[in-house]
Protein backbone atom coordinates (compact mmCIF):
# COMPACT_ATOMS: atom_id res chain seq x y z
CA UNK A 1 0.00 0.00 0.00
CA UNK A 2 2.52 2.47 1.17
CA UNK A 3 4.93 2.11 -2.08
CA UNK A 4 1.87 2.55 -4.61
CA UNK A 5 1.33 5.76 -2.29
CA UNK A 6 5.24 6.42 -2.91
CA UNK A 7 4.99 5.86 -6.76
CA UNK A 8 2.08 7.81 -7.29
CA UNK A 9 3.55 10.75 -5.89
CA UNK A 10 6.90 10.22 -7.96
CA UNK A 11 4.61 10.15 -10.74
CA UNK A 12 2.97 13.34 -9.98
CA UNK A 13 6.35 15.18 -9.47
CA UNK A 14 7.94 13.61 -12.83
CA UNK A 15 4.89 15.42 -14.53
CA UNK A 16 5.54 18.78 -12.27
CA UNK A 17 8.86 18.20 -13.62
CA UNK A 18 8.30 17.53 -17.06
CA UNK A 19 5.69 20.69 -17.54
CA UNK A 20 8.01 23.01 -15.46
CA UNK A 21 11.06 22.60 -17.93
CA UNK A 22 8.63 23.49 -21.25
CA UNK A 23 7.69 26.29 -19.09
CA UNK A 24 10.92 27.20 -18.57
CA UNK A 25 12.37 26.82 -22.09
CA UNK A 26 8.91 28.71 -23.01
CA UNK A 27 9.33 31.56 -21.05
CA UNK A 28 13.51 31.87 -20.53
CA UNK A 29 14.07 34.03 -23.53
CA UNK A 30 11.51 36.65 -22.04
CA UNK A 31 12.91 37.10 -19.33
CA UNK A 32 16.58 36.97 -21.09
CA UNK A 33 14.71 39.88 -22.62
CA UNK A 34 13.69 41.55 -19.14
CA UNK A 35 16.96 41.26 -17.50
CA UNK A 36 18.83 42.45 -20.51
CA UNK A 37 17.15 45.08 -20.60
CA UNK A 38 18.01 46.53 -17.79
CA UNK A 39 21.85 45.98 -18.10
CA UNK A 40 24.61 48.49 -19.98
CA UNK A 41 25.66 47.08 -23.18
CA UNK A 42 29.03 45.67 -21.63
CA UNK A 43 27.50 43.89 -19.45
CA UNK A 44 24.65 42.02 -22.30
CA UNK A 45 27.97 41.36 -24.02
CA UNK A 46 30.62 40.44 -21.25
CA UNK A 47 27.99 38.83 -19.32
CA UNK A 48 25.16 37.76 -21.03
CA UNK A 49 23.77 35.00 -18.94
CA UNK A 50 24.21 36.49 -15.74
CA UNK A 51 21.95 39.09 -13.69
CA UNK A 52 22.85 43.08 -13.92
CA UNK A 53 25.76 44.31 -12.41
CA UNK A 54 24.00 47.54 -12.07
CA UNK A 55 20.54 48.44 -12.83
CA UNK A 56 20.20 50.82 -15.83
CA UNK A 57 16.80 52.51 -15.48
CA UNK A 58 17.94 55.02 -18.15
CA UNK A 59 17.57 52.31 -20.80
CA UNK A 60 13.89 52.45 -20.75
CA UNK A 61 14.15 56.74 -20.50
CA UNK A 62 16.35 56.37 -23.62
CA UNK A 63 13.40 53.91 -25.58
CA UNK A 64 10.55 55.63 -24.49
CA UNK A 65 11.74 58.75 -26.45
CA UNK A 66 12.48 56.65 -29.44
CA UNK A 67 9.42 54.30 -28.98
CA UNK A 68 6.77 56.25 -28.10
CA UNK A 69 5.47 57.24 -31.35
CA UNK A 70 5.37 54.07 -32.82
CA UNK A 71 2.92 53.11 -29.49
CA UNK A 72 0.94 56.32 -29.98
CA UNK A 73 0.56 55.13 -33.78
CA UNK A 74 -0.23 51.71 -33.46
CA UNK A 75 -2.84 52.45 -30.67
CA UNK A 76 -4.66 54.61 -32.43
CA UNK A 77 -4.46 52.72 -35.90
CA UNK A 78 -5.49 49.10 -34.12
CA UNK A 79 -8.01 51.26 -32.18
CA UNK A 80 -10.09 52.66 -35.17
CA UNK A 81 -9.84 49.96 -36.77
CA UNK A 82 -11.10 47.64 -33.91
CA UNK A 83 -13.98 50.40 -33.28
CA UNK A 84 -15.16 50.63 -37.05
CA UNK A 85 -14.90 46.82 -36.84
CA UNK A 86 -17.00 46.35 -33.97
CA UNK A 87 -19.35 48.79 -35.48
CA UNK A 88 -20.22 47.29 -38.89
CA UNK A 89 -19.93 44.35 -38.22
CA UNK A 90 -22.07 44.26 -35.19
CA UNK A 91 -24.81 46.34 -36.79
CA UNK A 92 -24.63 44.05 -40.13
CA UNK A 93 -25.02 40.40 -38.21
CA UNK A 94 -27.60 42.03 -36.37
CA UNK A 95 -29.28 42.78 -39.81
CA UNK A 96 -28.72 38.73 -40.83
CA UNK A 97 -29.32 37.66 -37.59
CA UNK A 98 -32.69 38.97 -36.68
CA UNK A 99 -34.20 40.57 -40.19
CA UNK A 100 -35.78 38.38 -42.81
CA UNK A 101 -35.92 39.96 -46.08
CA UNK A 102 -35.23 38.71 -50.02
CA UNK A 103 -31.33 38.08 -50.84
CA UNK A 104 -30.38 37.56 -47.06
CA UNK A 105 -28.96 34.15 -47.32
CA UNK A 106 -27.21 35.25 -50.89
CA UNK A 107 -26.03 38.32 -49.53
CA UNK A 108 -24.12 36.50 -46.29
CA UNK A 109 -23.20 34.16 -47.81
CA UNK A 110 -21.32 36.25 -50.43
CA UNK A 111 -19.67 37.96 -47.20
CA UNK A 112 -18.53 34.68 -45.70
CA UNK A 113 -17.10 33.35 -49.07
CA UNK A 114 -14.30 35.89 -48.24
CA UNK A 115 -13.06 34.03 -45.67
CA UNK A 116 -12.02 31.44 -48.64
CA UNK A 117 -9.38 33.97 -49.41
CA UNK A 118 -5.70 34.43 -48.73
CA UNK A 119 -4.45 38.10 -48.01
CA UNK A 120 -1.55 36.86 -49.96
CA UNK A 121 -3.56 36.99 -53.29
CA UNK A 122 -5.13 40.83 -52.77
CA UNK A 123 -2.10 41.94 -51.51
CA UNK A 124 -0.87 43.70 -54.39
CA UNK A 125 -4.32 44.52 -56.00
CA UNK A 126 -5.08 46.29 -52.80
CA UNK A 127 -1.82 48.41 -52.51
CA UNK A 128 -2.09 49.47 -56.30
CA UNK A 129 -5.73 50.16 -54.74
CA UNK A 130 -4.73 52.66 -51.74
CA UNK A 131 -1.79 53.81 -54.39
CA UNK A 132 -4.19 55.17 -56.53
CA UNK A 133 -6.90 56.51 -53.63
CA UNK A 134 -3.69 58.64 -52.41
CA UNK A 135 -3.56 56.49 -48.70
CA UNK A 136 -0.08 55.72 -48.83
CA UNK A 137 1.78 57.02 -46.00
CA UNK A 138 -1.39 57.58 -44.30
CA UNK A 139 -2.88 55.82 -40.97
CA UNK A 140 -6.56 55.59 -43.42
CA UNK A 141 -4.26 53.35 -45.69
CA UNK A 142 -3.79 50.75 -43.03
CA UNK A 143 -7.10 51.05 -40.72
CA UNK A 144 -9.50 51.15 -43.64
CA UNK A 145 -7.42 47.71 -45.38
CA UNK A 146 -7.46 46.23 -42.12
CA UNK A 147 -11.56 46.74 -41.29
CA UNK A 148 -12.78 45.17 -44.44
CA UNK A 149 -10.20 42.51 -43.80
CA UNK A 150 -11.23 41.58 -39.85
CA UNK A 151 -15.34 42.46 -41.24
CA UNK A 152 -15.98 39.29 -42.66
CA UNK A 153 -14.88 36.72 -39.46
CA UNK A 154 -16.61 39.55 -37.25
CA UNK A 155 -19.91 39.25 -39.07
CA UNK A 156 -19.40 35.55 -39.07
CA UNK A 157 -19.36 35.63 -35.79
CA UNK A 158 -21.45 38.65 -34.66
CA UNK A 159 -24.59 36.89 -36.81
CA UNK A 160 -24.05 33.61 -35.02
CA UNK A 161 -24.49 34.89 -31.81
CA UNK A 162 -27.21 37.59 -32.11
CA UNK A 163 -29.39 34.59 -34.24
CA UNK A 164 -28.72 32.68 -30.65
CA UNK A 165 -30.35 35.20 -28.43
CA UNK A 166 -34.56 34.15 -27.62
CA UNK A 167 -36.79 35.99 -29.97
CA UNK A 168 -39.59 36.53 -26.84
CA UNK A 169 -37.04 39.29 -25.80
CA UNK A 170 -37.02 41.44 -29.19
CA UNK A 171 -41.31 40.30 -29.88
CA UNK A 172 -41.80 42.25 -26.15
CA UNK A 173 -39.89 44.87 -26.62
CA UNK A 174 -41.50 45.75 -30.56
CA UNK A 175 -45.02 45.46 -28.47
CA UNK A 176 -43.34 48.27 -26.33
CA UNK A 177 -43.15 49.99 -29.12
CA UNK A 178 -39.31 50.44 -29.76
CA UNK A 179 -37.96 50.78 -33.28
CA UNK A 180 -35.66 48.37 -34.91
CA UNK A 181 -32.51 50.94 -33.88
CA UNK A 182 -33.39 50.69 -30.31
CA UNK A 183 -33.76 46.97 -30.58
CA UNK A 184 -30.20 47.03 -31.81
CA UNK A 185 -28.51 50.01 -29.03
CA UNK A 186 -30.48 48.58 -26.06
CA UNK A 187 -30.91 45.01 -26.76
CA UNK A 188 -28.79 43.64 -29.07
CA UNK A 189 -25.35 44.96 -28.55
CA UNK A 190 -25.67 45.36 -24.72
CA UNK A 191 -26.40 41.26 -24.72
CA UNK A 192 -23.39 40.64 -27.07
CA UNK A 193 -20.52 42.05 -25.08
CA UNK A 194 -18.85 39.04 -24.58
CA UNK A 195 -18.72 38.43 -28.32
CA UNK A 196 -17.91 42.07 -29.05
CA UNK A 197 -14.88 42.26 -26.70
CA UNK A 198 -13.96 38.82 -28.00
CA UNK A 199 -14.05 40.32 -31.95
CA UNK A 200 -12.75 43.38 -31.03
CA UNK A 201 -9.52 42.15 -29.37
CA UNK A 202 -9.02 38.94 -31.39
CA UNK A 203 -8.57 42.07 -34.22
CA UNK A 204 -6.53 44.55 -32.26
CA UNK A 205 -3.81 41.86 -31.63
CA UNK A 206 -4.05 41.01 -35.02
CA UNK A 207 -3.65 44.20 -36.34
CA UNK A 208 -0.70 45.48 -34.06
CA UNK A 209 1.00 41.94 -34.83
CA UNK A 210 0.75 42.86 -38.50
CA UNK A 211 4.11 43.74 -40.30
CA UNK A 212 3.53 43.42 -43.99
CA UNK A 213 0.66 45.36 -44.65
CA UNK A 214 2.47 48.75 -42.71
CA UNK A 215 5.56 47.62 -44.21
CA UNK A 216 4.53 48.18 -47.95
CA UNK A 217 2.06 51.26 -47.12
CA UNK A 218 4.04 53.70 -44.37
CA UNK A 219 7.64 54.68 -45.06
CA UNK A 220 7.46 57.85 -43.19
CA UNK A 221 9.10 57.67 -39.52
CA UNK A 222 6.49 59.63 -37.70
CA UNK A 223 3.69 57.43 -38.70
CA UNK A 224 5.13 53.88 -38.33
CA UNK A 225 3.10 51.24 -36.08
CA UNK A 226 5.33 49.33 -32.98
CA UNK A 227 5.71 46.17 -35.70
CA UNK A 228 7.79 48.12 -38.70
CA UNK A 229 8.96 50.97 -36.07
CA UNK A 230 10.79 48.18 -34.10
CA UNK A 231 12.51 47.10 -37.35
CA UNK A 232 13.65 50.61 -38.04
CA UNK A 233 14.53 51.35 -34.59
CA UNK A 234 17.08 48.61 -34.82
CA UNK A 235 18.54 48.85 -38.13
CA UNK A 236 18.98 52.55 -38.90
CA UNK A 237 19.52 53.66 -35.05
CA UNK A 238 22.91 54.72 -33.19
CA UNK A 239 21.70 52.76 -30.21
CA UNK A 240 21.53 49.31 -32.54
CA UNK A 241 25.23 48.98 -31.11
CA UNK A 242 23.56 49.57 -27.83
CA UNK A 243 21.17 46.55 -27.07
CA UNK A 244 20.06 47.46 -23.30
CA UNK A 245 17.81 50.12 -25.02
CA UNK A 246 16.96 48.31 -27.79
CA UNK A 247 15.58 45.62 -25.68
CA UNK A 248 14.22 47.73 -23.46
CA UNK A 249 12.10 49.30 -26.29
CA UNK A 250 11.01 45.80 -26.95
CA UNK A 251 9.64 45.58 -23.64
CA UNK A 252 7.80 48.98 -23.68
CA UNK A 253 5.94 48.15 -26.64
CA UNK A 254 4.77 44.77 -25.22
CA UNK A 255 3.22 46.81 -22.39
CA UNK A 256 -0.31 48.33 -24.09
CA UNK A 257 -1.09 44.47 -25.27
CA UNK A 258 -0.10 43.24 -21.92
CA UNK A 259 -2.46 45.46 -20.04
CA UNK A 260 -5.52 44.48 -22.57
CA UNK A 261 -4.89 40.68 -22.28
CA UNK A 262 -4.63 41.39 -18.30
CA UNK A 263 -8.56 42.20 -18.69
CA UNK A 264 -9.61 40.02 -21.40
CA UNK A 265 -7.47 37.19 -22.05
CA UNK A 266 -10.83 34.85 -21.61
CA UNK A 267 -12.81 36.22 -23.53
CA UNK A 268 -9.70 36.27 -26.27
CA UNK A 269 -9.50 32.35 -25.66
CA UNK A 270 -12.69 31.79 -26.06
CA UNK A 271 -12.76 33.59 -29.20
CA UNK A 272 -9.69 32.00 -30.81
CA UNK A 273 -11.83 28.64 -30.02
CA UNK A 274 -14.91 29.59 -31.41
CA UNK A 275 -13.35 30.96 -34.45
CA UNK A 276 -11.46 27.74 -35.00
CA UNK A 277 -14.21 25.35 -35.04
CA UNK A 278 -16.65 27.57 -37.43
CA UNK A 279 -14.55 28.53 -39.42
CA UNK B 1 -46.42 49.08 -71.12
CA UNK B 2 -49.28 47.04 -72.29
CA UNK B 3 -49.19 43.22 -71.35
CA UNK B 4 -50.39 41.05 -74.18
CA UNK B 5 -53.32 39.04 -72.98
CA UNK B 6 -51.77 36.02 -73.14
CA UNK B 7 -49.86 36.60 -69.91
CA UNK B 8 -52.77 36.59 -67.92
CA UNK B 9 -53.92 33.19 -68.27
CA UNK B 10 -53.37 31.09 -64.97
CA UNK B 11 -50.10 30.32 -64.71
CA UNK B 12 -48.74 34.22 -65.82
CA UNK B 13 -50.76 35.50 -63.01
CA UNK B 14 -49.15 33.71 -60.61
CA UNK B 15 -45.93 34.42 -61.55
CA UNK B 16 -47.04 38.08 -62.12
CA UNK B 17 -47.85 38.42 -58.12
CA UNK B 18 -45.27 36.93 -57.05
CA UNK B 19 -42.81 39.19 -58.76
CA UNK B 20 -45.38 42.03 -57.55
CA UNK B 21 -45.06 40.37 -54.18
CA UNK B 22 -40.93 40.60 -53.92
CA UNK B 23 -40.59 44.46 -55.59
CA UNK B 24 -43.04 45.07 -52.81
CA UNK B 25 -40.82 42.95 -50.22
CA UNK B 26 -37.69 44.08 -51.44
CA UNK B 27 -39.48 47.74 -51.33
CA UNK B 28 -40.32 47.79 -47.82
CA UNK B 29 -37.00 46.29 -46.61
CA UNK B 30 -35.16 49.08 -48.27
CA UNK B 31 -33.62 50.94 -45.16
CA UNK B 32 -32.33 47.52 -44.63
CA UNK B 33 -30.40 47.07 -47.93
CA UNK B 34 -29.72 50.84 -47.31
CA UNK B 35 -27.88 50.19 -43.94
CA UNK B 36 -26.25 47.37 -45.26
CA UNK B 37 -24.16 49.42 -48.37
CA UNK B 38 -21.62 50.46 -46.00
CA UNK B 39 -20.11 46.82 -45.52
CA UNK B 40 -20.91 45.69 -49.25
CA UNK B 41 -18.95 48.90 -50.12
CA UNK B 42 -15.55 48.18 -48.05
CA UNK B 43 -16.10 44.54 -48.56
CA UNK B 44 -16.15 45.05 -52.89
CA UNK B 45 -13.84 47.87 -52.98
CA UNK B 46 -11.30 46.17 -50.51
CA UNK B 47 -11.72 42.55 -50.79
CA UNK B 48 -13.66 41.41 -53.98
CA UNK B 49 -12.05 43.37 -56.48
CA UNK B 50 -8.88 42.77 -55.36
CA UNK B 51 -9.41 39.04 -54.95
CA UNK B 52 -10.72 39.14 -58.99
CA UNK B 53 -7.51 41.66 -60.06
CA UNK B 54 -5.24 39.46 -58.86
CA UNK B 55 -6.61 36.38 -60.48
CA UNK B 56 -7.06 38.71 -63.48
CA UNK B 57 -3.44 40.44 -63.89
CA UNK B 58 -1.84 37.13 -62.97
CA UNK B 59 -2.25 36.82 -67.06
CA UNK B 60 -0.58 39.83 -67.73
CA UNK B 61 2.80 41.23 -67.84
CA UNK B 62 1.79 44.13 -65.15
CA UNK B 63 3.95 46.55 -63.53
CA UNK B 64 1.28 48.76 -61.60
CA UNK B 65 0.25 50.67 -63.66
CA UNK B 66 -2.57 51.32 -66.51
CA UNK B 67 -0.47 49.75 -69.58
CA UNK B 68 -0.35 46.14 -68.82
CA UNK B 69 -0.20 42.96 -71.71
CA UNK B 70 -1.60 39.99 -72.21
CA UNK B 71 1.00 36.90 -71.98
CA UNK B 72 -1.67 34.02 -71.01
CA UNK B 73 0.26 31.15 -68.93
CA UNK B 74 3.70 32.60 -69.22
CA UNK B 75 3.92 33.65 -65.96
CA UNK B 76 3.09 30.54 -64.60
CA UNK B 77 5.52 28.97 -66.95
CA UNK B 78 8.03 31.30 -66.00
CA UNK B 79 7.26 30.31 -62.09
CA UNK B 80 7.97 26.95 -62.20
CA UNK B 81 11.09 27.25 -64.11
CA UNK B 82 12.53 29.77 -62.11
CA UNK B 83 15.43 28.37 -59.71
CA UNK B 84 14.53 30.64 -56.80
CA UNK B 85 10.62 29.69 -56.64
CA UNK B 86 11.66 26.21 -57.15
CA UNK B 87 14.48 26.64 -54.14
CA UNK B 88 11.05 27.72 -52.21
CA UNK B 89 8.86 25.84 -53.18
CA UNK B 90 11.37 22.91 -51.55
CA UNK B 91 11.56 24.79 -48.32
CA UNK B 92 8.41 25.73 -47.98
CA UNK B 93 7.81 21.69 -48.61
CA UNK B 94 10.22 21.37 -45.52
CA UNK B 95 9.19 24.14 -43.49
CA UNK B 96 4.93 23.07 -43.50
CA UNK B 97 6.19 18.93 -42.77
CA UNK B 98 8.69 19.78 -40.24
CA UNK B 99 6.24 22.43 -38.80
CA UNK B 100 3.02 19.90 -39.09
CA UNK B 101 4.73 17.25 -37.29
CA UNK B 102 6.24 19.84 -34.14
CA UNK B 103 2.27 21.21 -34.04
CA UNK B 104 1.12 17.79 -33.63
CA UNK B 105 3.14 16.72 -30.48
CA UNK B 106 5.08 19.32 -28.79
CA UNK B 107 1.46 21.28 -27.45
CA UNK B 108 0.18 18.06 -27.25
CA UNK B 109 2.28 16.48 -24.89
CA UNK B 110 1.69 19.96 -22.83
CA UNK B 111 -1.69 19.46 -23.25
CA UNK B 112 -1.72 15.92 -21.45
CA UNK B 113 1.02 16.93 -18.74
CA UNK B 114 -1.19 19.70 -17.74
CA UNK B 115 -4.56 17.63 -18.27
CA UNK B 116 -3.06 14.76 -15.85
CA UNK B 117 -2.46 17.07 -13.12
CA UNK B 118 -4.75 16.58 -10.16
CA UNK B 119 -5.51 19.45 -8.35
CA UNK B 120 -7.45 21.57 -10.74
CA UNK B 121 -6.08 24.93 -9.81
CA UNK B 122 -2.24 23.89 -10.54
CA UNK B 123 -3.97 23.09 -13.92
CA UNK B 124 -5.38 26.61 -14.18
CA UNK B 125 -1.83 27.84 -13.36
CA UNK B 126 -0.29 25.93 -15.52
CA UNK B 127 -1.98 26.74 -18.14
CA UNK B 128 -2.00 30.39 -17.63
CA UNK B 129 1.57 30.07 -17.97
CA UNK B 130 1.58 28.48 -21.20
CA UNK B 131 -0.64 31.29 -22.14
CA UNK B 132 2.00 34.11 -21.35
CA UNK B 133 3.49 34.59 -24.53
CA UNK B 134 0.89 35.47 -26.26
CA UNK B 135 0.63 39.17 -25.06
CA UNK B 136 4.61 39.70 -26.27
CA UNK B 137 3.86 41.21 -29.83
CA UNK B 138 4.76 38.89 -32.50
CA UNK B 139 7.63 41.29 -33.85
CA UNK B 140 9.52 41.62 -30.55
CA UNK B 141 9.47 37.25 -30.36
CA UNK B 142 11.10 37.31 -33.25
CA UNK B 143 13.58 40.39 -33.22
CA UNK B 144 14.56 38.20 -29.79
CA UNK B 145 15.39 35.12 -31.89
CA UNK B 146 17.37 37.21 -34.25
CA UNK B 147 19.19 38.28 -31.63
CA UNK B 148 19.52 34.55 -30.16
CA UNK B 149 20.85 33.79 -33.34
CA UNK B 150 23.51 36.11 -34.06
CA UNK B 151 26.90 35.43 -34.31
CA UNK B 152 27.62 37.54 -30.47
CA UNK B 153 24.56 36.28 -29.29
CA UNK B 154 22.49 34.20 -26.69
CA UNK B 155 22.69 30.75 -28.58
CA UNK B 156 26.42 30.86 -28.66
CA UNK B 157 27.15 32.24 -25.38
CA UNK B 158 24.94 29.29 -23.95
CA UNK B 159 26.92 27.08 -25.99
CA UNK B 160 30.44 28.82 -24.84
CA UNK B 161 29.46 28.16 -21.42
CA UNK B 162 28.74 24.89 -21.65
CA UNK B 163 31.80 23.93 -23.01
CA UNK B 164 30.48 23.81 -26.92
CA UNK B 165 32.28 26.91 -28.73
CA UNK B 166 33.18 25.10 -31.38
CA UNK B 167 29.47 24.77 -32.42
CA UNK B 168 29.12 28.35 -32.36
CA UNK B 169 28.17 29.89 -35.57
CA UNK B 170 26.14 32.81 -37.40
CA UNK B 171 23.20 30.65 -37.23
CA UNK B 172 21.04 32.52 -39.48
CA UNK B 173 23.71 33.88 -42.00
CA UNK B 174 25.42 30.16 -42.37
CA UNK B 175 23.82 27.95 -45.29
CA UNK B 176 23.42 24.95 -43.53
CA UNK B 177 22.02 26.07 -40.33
CA UNK B 178 19.58 28.73 -41.38
CA UNK B 179 16.14 27.24 -42.65
CA UNK B 180 16.57 24.34 -39.21
CA UNK B 181 17.13 27.82 -37.55
CA UNK B 182 14.26 28.83 -38.90
CA UNK B 183 12.11 26.08 -37.96
CA UNK B 184 13.30 26.03 -34.23
CA UNK B 185 11.97 29.91 -33.62
CA UNK B 186 10.01 29.11 -30.45
CA UNK B 187 11.02 26.26 -28.79
CA UNK B 188 9.61 24.31 -27.20
CA UNK B 189 7.13 25.50 -30.13
CA UNK B 190 4.00 26.06 -27.35
CA UNK B 191 4.08 29.52 -27.65
CA UNK B 192 2.78 31.34 -30.98
CA UNK B 193 0.14 28.77 -33.45
CA UNK B 194 1.48 26.35 -30.61
CA UNK B 195 -0.60 28.18 -27.87
CA UNK B 196 -3.88 27.75 -29.98
CA UNK B 197 -3.14 24.14 -30.61
CA UNK B 198 -2.23 23.33 -26.81
CA UNK B 199 -6.10 25.54 -26.30
CA UNK B 200 -7.90 23.24 -28.49
CA UNK B 201 -5.85 19.93 -27.45
CA UNK B 202 -6.92 20.64 -23.48
CA UNK B 203 -10.49 22.01 -24.11
CA UNK B 204 -10.59 18.09 -26.17
CA UNK B 205 -9.21 16.37 -23.50
CA UNK B 206 -11.56 18.16 -21.02
CA UNK B 207 -14.52 16.99 -23.03
CA UNK B 208 -13.90 13.34 -22.67
CA UNK B 209 -16.59 12.09 -20.34
CA UNK B 210 -14.61 10.78 -17.05
CA UNK B 211 -16.80 7.53 -16.74
CA UNK B 212 -14.24 6.60 -19.68
CA UNK B 213 -11.24 6.45 -17.65
CA UNK B 214 -13.52 4.76 -14.83
CA UNK B 215 -13.95 2.27 -16.62
CA UNK B 216 -10.77 1.53 -18.05
CA UNK B 217 -9.22 1.75 -14.80
CA UNK B 218 -10.84 -0.86 -13.44
CA UNK B 219 -10.17 -2.76 -16.35
CA UNK B 220 -6.51 -2.56 -15.51
CA UNK B 221 -5.33 0.10 -18.10
CA UNK B 222 -2.35 2.24 -17.05
CA UNK B 223 -2.29 6.14 -17.92
CA UNK B 224 -0.17 5.69 -20.80
CA UNK B 225 -2.29 3.05 -22.27
CA UNK B 226 -5.11 4.97 -22.23
CA UNK B 227 -3.55 7.87 -23.91
CA UNK B 228 -3.26 5.46 -26.76
CA UNK B 229 -6.43 3.79 -26.35
CA UNK B 230 -8.73 6.66 -25.52
CA UNK B 231 -7.12 10.29 -25.46
CA UNK B 232 -5.27 10.52 -28.82
CA UNK B 233 -8.39 8.30 -30.98
CA UNK B 234 -11.21 10.73 -29.32
CA UNK B 235 -8.93 13.61 -30.40
CA UNK B 236 -8.81 12.58 -33.59
CA UNK B 237 -11.03 15.69 -34.54
CA UNK B 238 -9.08 17.99 -33.13
CA UNK B 239 -5.66 16.89 -34.23
CA UNK B 240 -7.31 16.77 -37.92
CA UNK B 241 -8.22 20.52 -37.07
CA UNK B 242 -4.85 21.55 -36.17
CA UNK B 243 -3.28 19.55 -38.90
CA UNK B 244 -4.73 21.60 -41.55
CA UNK B 245 -4.86 24.94 -40.04
CA UNK B 246 -1.20 24.58 -39.64
CA UNK B 247 -0.90 23.75 -42.98
CA UNK B 248 -2.71 26.52 -44.26
CA UNK B 249 -0.64 29.23 -41.98
CA UNK B 250 2.76 27.70 -42.90
CA UNK B 251 2.29 27.82 -46.88
CA UNK B 252 1.32 31.45 -47.04
CA UNK B 253 3.51 33.00 -44.31
CA UNK B 254 6.97 34.51 -44.99
CA UNK B 255 6.89 37.34 -42.22
CA UNK B 256 9.61 35.44 -40.60
CA UNK B 257 11.68 35.30 -43.58
CA UNK B 258 10.83 39.02 -44.20
CA UNK B 259 11.79 40.18 -40.70
CA UNK B 260 15.06 38.09 -40.10
CA UNK B 261 16.87 36.72 -43.11
CA UNK B 262 15.57 38.66 -46.27
CA UNK B 263 15.28 34.72 -47.67
CA UNK B 264 18.89 34.15 -47.59
CA UNK B 265 21.45 33.40 -47.27
CA UNK B 266 21.54 32.76 -50.86
CA UNK B 267 17.84 31.24 -51.20
CA UNK B 268 18.61 29.40 -48.67
CA UNK B 269 15.35 30.30 -46.38
CA UNK B 270 13.34 31.61 -49.42
CA UNK B 271 9.58 30.97 -49.61
CA UNK B 272 6.89 31.14 -51.85
CA UNK B 273 5.29 34.17 -50.12
CA UNK B 274 8.76 36.03 -49.90
CA UNK B 275 9.17 35.29 -53.82
CA UNK B 276 6.18 37.19 -54.48
CA UNK B 277 6.83 39.91 -51.47
CA UNK B 278 10.15 40.87 -53.35
CA UNK B 279 9.01 40.62 -57.41
CA UNK B 280 6.17 42.42 -56.99
CA UNK B 281 7.76 45.88 -53.80
CA UNK B 282 11.40 45.41 -55.32
CA UNK B 283 11.40 44.36 -59.08
CA UNK B 284 7.51 45.77 -59.40
CA UNK B 285 6.95 43.02 -61.47
CA UNK B 286 3.49 42.67 -60.32
CA UNK B 287 1.72 40.80 -63.13
CA UNK B 288 4.02 37.67 -62.16
CA UNK B 289 3.35 38.40 -58.23
CA UNK B 290 -0.08 37.96 -58.83
CA UNK B 291 0.89 34.57 -60.72
CA UNK B 292 2.09 33.30 -57.13
CA UNK B 293 -0.40 34.72 -55.10
CA UNK B 294 -2.45 32.80 -57.60
CA UNK B 295 -0.68 29.47 -56.69
CA UNK B 296 -0.81 29.97 -53.16
CA UNK B 297 -4.86 31.16 -53.35
CA UNK B 298 -4.75 27.71 -54.84
CA UNK B 299 -3.01 25.29 -52.55
CA UNK B 300 -4.94 27.10 -49.57
CA UNK B 301 -8.50 26.89 -51.67
CA UNK B 302 -8.05 23.42 -51.47
CA UNK B 303 -7.56 22.61 -47.83
CA UNK B 304 -10.06 24.83 -46.88
CA UNK B 305 -12.53 23.04 -48.46
CA UNK B 306 -10.97 19.90 -47.44
CA UNK B 307 -11.08 21.32 -43.86
CA UNK B 308 -14.71 22.72 -43.99
CA UNK B 309 -15.77 19.20 -46.02
CA UNK B 310 -14.43 16.39 -43.78
CA UNK B 311 -12.73 17.96 -40.82
CA UNK B 312 -14.50 20.87 -39.04
CA UNK B 313 -17.96 18.82 -38.22
CA UNK B 314 -15.69 15.88 -36.41
CA UNK B 315 -15.11 18.88 -33.91
CA UNK B 316 -18.12 19.51 -32.13
CA UNK B 317 -17.56 21.06 -28.48
CA UNK B 318 -18.40 23.63 -26.05
CA UNK B 319 -15.56 26.27 -26.02
CA UNK B 320 -14.72 27.20 -22.68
Amino acid sequence: MRSKIYKGLIREVSKHICILTLIFLTLYPFSFLVVSSLKSHEDIIHNMVGLPQVIRWINYIVAWKKVNIYILNSIMMSGATVGMVIFLASYTGFIFARHKFPGREFLFYAIIALLMIPRELTLIPLFIIVRDLGLLNSRWGCIIPWTSGGLVFGIFIMRTFMASLPEEIFESARLDGANETQLYLKIALPLSVPIVIAVGIMHFVNTWNDIIWPLVTITREELKPVTIGLMSFQAIDPYAQNYGPLFAGYLLTSIPLIILFMFTMKYYIRGLLAGAIKM
Amino acid sequence: MLRPFSTLDQKGEKILSKRDSLLRLVCKNKFIYISLLPTFVLLIIFRYYPAFSALYHSLFEWRGVRTEQFVGFANFVEMFKDFEFQTSLKNIAIITVTRVMISLTFPLLAAELTFNLRNLRTQYVYRTMFVVPMVVPVIVTLLLWGFIYRPDGLLNAILEALGLGYLCRSWLGNFNTALPAIIFIGFPWIAGLGTFAYLIYLAGLQAIPESLFEASTLDGATRIQQIFSIDIPLLMGQIKLILILTIIVVVQSYYIQLVLTEGGPGYATMVPGLHMYYNTFSYFRMGYGCAVGTFLFAIIFTLTVINRRYIRSAVEFEAK
